[in-house]
């Protein structure tokens, strides 16, 4: 382990590390653009540049260790290049910032202020590129913004492998640009190279001009699109920055979602369902519970609930594997003694989406299958049979065609759906962004999500009503 | 004649290219030595001994590139020749391509047995046709007469080359962005470490020299690193081929033996400057050295090391002469243009800086110059040195700042006055 | 581009095992001889052929300035305009051949006969003025031998 000295401090670095990484392992910033921990490495930026004593000036990222060398990160001449190369890097940047979506997570906006400082020294037109260019039918790029660092060419070649991206022309006119027959719509990771592009160069669609990021507050989540369970952060608005508008929709919906970096999960990076996950999380919601269709309150729901458990002789519950850990644990607890329990599989592949591949995207497209295994049996066996009198099915994907026709029904689900009008009782609960709560993944690694906003009123929390209903009925006066 | 000739010792005619007249100049001699009477490494300590400098551009000794070659280390290596010869003003590896193609052959043979090289190959720049079938039909004829292949001369030793063309592309003469370009892809120059000796097609040991390096590899090991050293300098031992260009009366590709009075070759070998003008300056070795006036040439000889004392180099060996009377500002333009055409974009200093210089140059030339575009060109150089992938970005600003220290005058009087001292001038059409 | 298959196939022979992807350029090469410029089909089918990613192909044909993906005219005047040759009189040259033909640097002319390019330095300082025709090289150009070259060129 070779000791190397970084602006006289000494370190142990690994002797395959380079400079870099012992540099910012050790707490020593060394601004970069192009260098990222998950692609190779290219060092086209320049930005990392570092002095090394007896040898002057060379990028970090690409620097072998070697034992007694002396790098200095912030000299006068590692200060006066870093100044430089932002000049270079924004001879031709439009000054779009009061356009750019990516301001106020920019890195080229931080190095700006952080490293230069000081207004073009150029006196010339800048030269002009694309501004819209239609990458895929979810990414719009724009060539002036684009710094060419590469890390979305890297990306497509070394981690999705859609092999999508790549460079045209030369010198200062070149430009990204997907491959002609446009893999890049069909990449189903495509997303993460707008959050790996350090400049606003890559935009998502869906987050156009949709808002400024310092108004929005990112909340831990997990992606219930799979048993992969990425752990996400799923980004509306902070409750200070509401606006004041007749349609609150815009403080209570989903603004973007974006990965949240987990080393034994997903790394840094999600699919694109879990971008989409406003398609899942923002469908229309059943708002409040129903005898038959008849709205009715709360209680009265519960009421007509625990009547129909007492009286039924062979109940089955149907159990949703998008129920939490703590949903779960508290079904098994609260009724698992007072139905026959089976899980239930509430979403299978759509059409047209990848089902399994070896990055992260698994078969199972549903977020807790592994706890609601360790709980409860598969459905195989008929588990509804002609002597079923009582169905409670919680979550979706359900075919009611399979109760009986005299059985009852209690349906405890989120969504707007034609049989919540017809259950017997139907009980509207919360979704995964109304509350806290932990999913198992396939590995067995335990995530934590968080709420983001508030259910509405009709709406119960299924752990509420899974105690509730466990509860002998009241006598009715 | 500049001195003793060690390439330029037959007449050129139709059919001196031809195997038949190579093997009567003592060709293939020294393959027959190498392979019958040495080993790889003797090979190598002879290249070594003889103290042969590279004659692509940086004059790095040969020996010593190809000792970093391990032998017998299990893995592929390869030998490229760099026929790219992209450089403005150098035109002599063309020379050997057409008119002795199989002196390179020869000196690949023996150095990929040298070298431990199976496959060896030729990269040719793509515009390079009559060079190229000129080198191919040499091929086919070595091929042919059992100089490729399997057990050559009946020693076991085997070799194969391809001569692969380029498609138009300056930045792929730099080493590593010809690799690249062998490898099938755009030319983009890499990072070292590691250096190509280590990884470098497809990630394997290689050895890139230039044409004309390789060239002088047969003569050596057939009359001996000794007598190699008995010509030109100590510091600077064989000849070079210098491509002339510009204002002289007889431009062409000479062979000066190192050390030769550099007045002497341009007055005699050259015939002179264009209309009996005087120099204004030279740029001794390819555009990116430092231009030298009449007046810093005077005393000075055509070696390595006299170049280097004048703060220049020999580089490329493309030479261009430049009479009295000729606007250096236009001339720079077109420099920067062309450095500007040829960036391949990678990283950032050469991609913008590239395009910044040829567009304050163009300002400059169409009159609307301001005071502060001279600092910005040392700015722009500054910057571009030593912090960029490849040579290219270093270059441009070495071609620039050439210029401006020498004649910095041209360049406040284009900007103040709006117009050039020499009315744009750039050729040398009559006495003054 | 199936036709050169066989050539193809040769030439892959002559290269190392492993180095399909060093192909791209000759065989590139070879397609805009047969055709005169590379069309979209050629990109897929080469793709297909040499099993690179298709990216790999379109990046080298946009990066590199002697391959093209539409027709040019048939005869491709590319005269050089680099130092040494604007010191032998380039720029006169050129405004005679714009004269000439009637076409500017990128263009080309109304009957298809000629595409006219201005490149960087081809390797000919010593001959210059010099332009390339084609393939071919036209060194120390005059006036003279400037219109004796365009009128021979049908």
């Amino acid at each position: 382990m070779p000791e190397i000295f970084i602006n006289g401090q000494a370190v142990e670095a690994g002797a395959e590390q380079t400079v870099l990484q012992v540099a910012l392992a050790n707490g020593h910033f060394v601004p970069t653009f192009c260098w990222h921990p998950q692609l190779s490495v290219v060092g086209n930026c320049r930005m990392c540049l570092v002095e090394v004593e007896g040898r002057g000036l060379d990028i970090a990222c690409n620097m072998p260790v070697s034992a007694g060398m002396k790098v200095l990160t912030d000299s006068d001449e590692v200060k006066a290049h870093r100044k430089a190369m932002l000049q270079f890097i924004t001879l031709n940047h439009p000054v779009d910032c009061g356009i750019c979506d990516k301001a106020g997570e920019c890195t080229l906006q931080d190095y700006h202020y952080t490293y230069n400082g000081e207004a073009s020294l150029s006196l010339d037109a800048k030269v002009r590129s694309t501004k819209y260019y239609n990458l895929s039918n979810r990414i719009l790029l724009d060539n002036e913004r684009c710094i060419l660092c590469l890390r979305c060419t890297r990306f497509t070649h070394e981690v999705s492998k859609s092999m999508a991206l790549g460079v045209e022309r030369r010198g200062d006119v070149s430009n990204i640009r997907p491959v002609e027959d446009r893999p890049l719509g069909e990449d189903p990771y495509s997303d993460n190279i707008v959050d790996i592009c350090p400049v606003g160069a890559l935009q998502s669609r869906q987050f156009l001009h949709k808002a400024r990021v310092w108004y929005l507050k990112p909340t831990p989540s997990v992606c219930p699109g799979c048993e992969r369970g990425c752990t996400i952060q799923v980004w509306h608005r902070k409750p200070e920055w509401f606006l004041k508008s007749l349609d609150q929709r815009q403080n209570t919906s989903i603004a973007r979602v974006t990965p949240l970096e987990n080393p034994a999960v997903n790394g840094p990076w999600i699919c694109n369902k879990a971008r989409d996950l406003a398609r899942i999380f923002e469908r229309t919601r059943a708002g409040e519970p129903m005898l038959k269709g008849r709205p009715v309150t709360v209680a009265a729901a519960l009421d007509e609930a625990r009547r129909l458990i007492g009286a039924a002789r062979r109940p089955v519950a149907l159990v949703s594997n998008w129920g939490s850990n703590e949903e779960l644990e508290s079904f098994k607890r609260c009724l698992g003694e007072v139905f026959h329990c089976h899980l239930k599989h509430d979403w299978l592949p759509e059409e047209g989406e990848r089902v399994e591949d070896d990055l992260l995207i698994r078969a199972d497209k549903n977020p807790n299958s592994a706890k609601a295994r360790e709980l409860f049996h598969e459905t195989g066996d008929p588990a509804i049979h002609e002597g079923t009198d009582l169905v409670l099915v919680w979550g979706e994907g359900f075919d009611f065609a399979r109760v009986p026709r005299q059985a009852k029904v209690i349906f405890l689900n989120s969504y707007l759906q034609p049989e919540n009008g017809h259950a017997d009782v139907f009980l509207p609960v919360s979704i995964q962004t109304e509350r806290r709560g932990h999913y198992t993944n396939f590995q067995g690694v335990v995530s934590a999500f968080e709420p983001c906003f508030e259910k509405s009123r009709g709406v119960s929390h299924a752990e509420d009503l899974f105690k509730a209903l466990s509860a002998p009925a009241r006598e009715h006066a | 004649m500049p001195g003793r000739q060690l390439f330029m010792t037959f007449p050129v005619t139709a059919t001196s290219h031809s195997l038949a007249e190579y093997r009567a100049r003592g060709g293939y001699l020294a393959l027959e030595k190498a392979l019958k009477q040495m080993k790889p490494s003797d090979v190598t300590k002879e290249v070594t001994a003889s103290g042969l400098q590279g004659r692509g551009g940086a004059a790095f000794a040969v020996g010593r590139k190809w000792q970093v070659i391990v032998p017998d280390d299990g893995q592929p290596h390869y030998l490229i020749a760099n026929a790219d010869e992209g450089e403005p003003g150098t035109f002599k590896d063309r020379w050997i391509l057409e008119n002795n193609p199989h002196l390179l052959l020869e000196s690949m043979l023996v150095s990929s047995y040298a070298l431990g090289v199976r496959n060896c190959f030729v990269y040719i720049r793509g515009e390079f046709d009559l060079p190229y079938r000129r080198l191919a039909g040499a091929v086919e004829e070595a091929y042919e007469a059992g100089y490729f292949g399997t057990d050559i001369l009946g020693t076991g030793f085997a070799c194969d080359i391809v001569v692969y063309r380029g498609a138009g592309a300056y930045v792929a003469g730099e080493a590593s962005g010809l690799l690249a370009s062998l490898e099938g892809k755009k030319s983009y120059p890499r990072n070292r470490p590691p250096r190509l000796t280590v990884k470098g097609l497809y990630q394997r040991p290689t050895v890139v020299n230039n044409v004309e390096s390789l060239s002088n590899i047969a003569g050596i090991i057939r009359d001996g690193a000794a007598a190699f050293k008995a010509v030109g300098t100590p510091k600077s031992p064989g000849t070079r081929l210098l491509s002339v260009s510009g204002h002289v009366n007889r431009p062409g590709v000479f062979e000066v033996e190192l050390g030769y009075p550099w007045m002497k070759f341009l007055e005699e070998d050259c015939g002179g400057i264009l209309h009996g003008r005087a120099i204004k300056c030279v740029v001794p070795g390819g555009v990116s050295s430092k231009v030298l006036t009449g007046a810093d040439i005077a005393n000075l000889n055509l070696s390595h090391e006299d170049l280097w004392d004048a703060g220049s180099t020999l580089g490329s060996g493309g030479m261009i002469v430049i009479a009295e009377g000729t606007c250096m500002v236009t001339l720079l333009r077109i420099l920067m243009r062309f450095y500007h055409h040829e960036s391949c974009g990678q990283c950032t200093p050469c991609r913008h800086g590239t395009g910044w210089l040829h567009r304050i140059m163009d300002r400059i030339v169409a009159g609307q110059g301001r005071p502060e575009d001279i600092e910005r060109l040392y700015y722009i150089s500054k910057f571009n040195d030593g912090t960029t992938i490849c040579g290219l970005g270093d270059a441009a600003g070495y071609a620039c700042t050439g210029i401006l220290d020498k004649f910095r005058d041209e360049f406040e009087y284009y900007i103040e006055h709006k117009r050039s001292r020499f009315d744009g001038n750039l050729e040398c059409l009559r006495s003054s | 581009m199936k036709h050169l298959i066989p050539e193809f196939e040769k030439l892959r022979e002559r290269f190392p095992a492993g180095f399909e992807s060093s192909l791209v350029l000759p065989c590139v090469r070879r397609i805009q001889e047969d055709r005169g410029y590379v069309a979209d089909s050629d990109v897929e089918e080469l793709t297909a052929y040499l099993g690179v990613p298709r990216i790999q192909i379109e990046e080298v044909l946009s990066f590199y300035t002697q391959f093209r993906r539409k027709p040019i005219g048939r005869w491709h005047l590319q005269m050089c305009h680099n130092v040494s040759c604007s010191m032998r009189g380039a720029e006169s040259l050129l405004t005679r051949v714009e004269r000439k033909i009637g076409i500017r640097p990128g263009e080309t002319s109304q009957d298809g006969r000629y595409t006219l390019s201005v490149v960087e330095c081809l390797g000919s300082c010593g001959t210059a003025p010099m332009m390339m025709v084609n393939d071919t090289y036209h060194e120390n150009l005059t006036d003279e031998k400037l219109d004796e070259l365009l009128a021979g060129l049908k």
